[in-house]
């Protein structure tokens, strides 16, 4: 058998068992539950499938391919990757119980829905679905890019980049719909292992074949590649310490309002749940270290690789010293890597639009409606995402430069919303306009960074003053409900003690 | 809620270790185990910030055993 037929067989035969896996996490329990099941797995994920599905989520093909392409290119900048995502973790040991209570306690799905009871505005809830869909497809259509770059590679060129494409799309879309969240948190672990498994080895091998160990690939990193090691990084990049400040603090705050990070908060049985996991997730980021080191290493071996093809530089170094069947297993790891969070990202669009665009249309209001709605929505945003891979790649990735940047913008609208009665509607929705607006003009004119510094973080500080200076302007909101009913508070650790001391949330 | 609960403030440490230090840590010397200092620095960070959310959540058991 050919090397292209060995590996490209492993793949086949781990992509059945994946959809398989989806199907069997859900058997017996299809039909019920309506669209919290399908959503959030009925609230009733443990500790330890929450971790494993948040874990999935942070570690994308975008860690075997960007995190090796950044390592290759810069160097050190990379690490701003790991920065965020342990911040953010300890962010989230705060927000995610905060969230998960607010959602439990009024019966909510997702950010859109938890902004709309928040304001009191149905409307508001389906403007921000649509902004946040937006921010999102562009994230669809790198999973479906890397996917399909990750397939046709292992397949030594065999699958054509344009079927891997549609493959990548088919196995997603097929699986998330029947699956839902509790089937992505199932192949997560499928997914987990692989991952652990096939970056430890390659921790260990690729050192050792190609430079007799780490202590001589280490030094001649340091003696020969030294501008790699420290910020800005290699080749007068725009990456200097400002930048790895600032974009560490906005994306670690963005992190745990992002959509998807947020169906994982909402999925856990218990508060406890989640804070245990912010212990653990950190732990996982120390994995990341090894496709940037290997997208270092790939410099000795596979020089001059530039633009998007230095995104393979870790796969280059795969088929170049491995069998054709450890080339198929490690491509599984790799595209499971897609599917996950392409998963969970389809998954979110779905529950967001049918929760708070669709069910403005009266005849779609029942919970089954809701469901199937939401699982048509995400049929139609993997076609787009597809389409749009197909005629418009340049598109998408400027606009997945404003992704993570753009979803920042929602922070005072939801989390200080959520803490600060006397935030406006009308002060909230100035501010987010603002600051789309600002990171957009800034990244379309190619200034990010801008003076050294993240665009969106100074966006950011723009929306704030924004939407404080027009909530004091103007006369309290006229909402007649109580603060308990509209704000969020840290469920106390204590599950038996009724929560007496409001007093401290407004501070929080 | 800092107040109340103290240990919260634990949480701050991975942004003192990740984002705090880095105009200390950004160089290539000493190099700790072969690692280029940068990097040693970060991989620690990593280590050490579930330790830092361990922390947290211990004093949030120990507020609930206390009353």
């Amino acid at each position: 058998m050919s090397a292209a037929a060995v590996a490209t067989s492993i793949f086949g035969v781990f992509m059945v068992a994946t959809v398989a896996l989806g199907l069997f996490a859900v058997r017996g329990r299809g039909g019920q539950g309506g669209l919290t099941e399908w959503s959030v797995g009925g609230r009733s994920l443990g500790a330890v499938f929450i971790w494993v599905l948040m874990a999935g989520e942070s570690y994308t093909s975008f860690s075997y391919l960007g995190a090796a392409g950044w390592g290759y290119n810069f160097g050190a900048p990379v690490l701003y990757v790991v920065a965020y995502m342990s911040c953010g973790y300890a962010v989230g040991y705060v927000v995610g119980p905060m969230l998960w209570a607010y959602a439990r306690e009024h019966g909510l799905v997702g950010i859109t829905d938890m902004i709309a009871h928040r304001y009191g505005k149905p409307w508001l809830g389906a403007v921000v679905a649509v902004l946040a869909t937006v921010f999102l497809l562009p994230y669809i259509q790198l999973q479906i890019t890397g996917m399909g770059v990750v397939v046709s590679t292992i397949s030594y060129g065999s699958i054509s980049l344009n079927w891997a494409y549609f493959l990548a799309f088919a196995v997603t879309t097929g699986f998330v719909v029947v699956s839902g969240l509790r089937g992505s948190a199932w192949v997560s672990v499928l997914k987990d292992v692989l991952v652990i498994a096939t970056l430890a080895f390659l921790a260990i091998y690729v050192p050792l074949h190609y430079f007799d160990g780490y202590g001589h690939f280490f030094d001649r990193i340091v003696a020969e590649k030294r501008d790699w090691l420290t910020l800005p990084g290699s080749g007068g990049s725009a990456y200097g310490t400002a930048w790895f400040a600032t974009t560490s603090l906005l994306n670690a705050l963005t992190v745990v309002i992002f959509p998807t990070t947020v169906a994982g908060y909402l999925g856990a049985r218990n508060a406890d749940a989640l804070r245990r996991n912010a212990i653990w997730l950190p732990a996982y980021n120390v994995l990341l270290f090894v496709p940037m080191l290997l997208g270092m290493a790939a410099l000795f071996v596979v020089p001059g690789l530039t633009g998007a093809d230095s995104n393979l530089a870790l796969f280059k170094l795969v088929t170049d010293s491995l069998p054709a069947w450890a080339v198929g297993v490690i491509g599984v790891a790799a595209a499971l890597s897609s599917i996950v969070p392409m998963a969970v990202f389809m998954l979110v669009i779905g529950t967001m639009w049918g929760r708070s665009v669709l069910s403005l249309v009266p005849r779609l209001h029942s919970q089954s409606r809701q469901k199937a709605a939401s699982q048509t929505v995400v049929v139609i945003a993997g076609t787009l995402a597809l389409i749009m891979t197909y005629t418009a790649p340049n598109t998408l990735v400027r606009l997945s430069l404003i992704s993570y940047e753009g979803m920042a913008q929602l922070l005072p609208m939801l989390l200080l919303g959520l803490v600060w009665r006397r935030l406006s509607l009308v002060g909230a929705a100035s501010g987010l306009v603002v600051g789309v607006g600002i990171v957009c003009a800034l990244v379309f004119t190619e200034n990010d960074p801008v003076f050294g510094v993240n665009a969106g973080i100074v966006a950011l500080a723009a929306n704030l003053a924004v939407a404080l200076a027009v909530t004091w302007a103007r006369p309290a909101d006229a909402d007649p409900r109580p603060d308990t009913e509209v704000l969020a508070s840290d469920p106390d650790p204590e599950p038996a003690e009724v929560t007496s001391g409001t007093s401290g949330t407004a501070s929080a | 809620m800092i107040r109340r609960r103290p240990h919260l403030l634990w949480l701050l440490v991975p942004f003192v270790l990740y984002i705090g230090a880095l105009p200390f840590v950004n160089r290539v010397e000493p190099v700790v185990f072969g690692l280029p200092f940068f990097f040693a620095w970060m991989l620690a960070a990593t280590v050490l910030t579930p330790v830092a959310a361990y922390l947290t959540w211990r004093g949030d058991q120990r507020m609930r055993a206390g009353r």
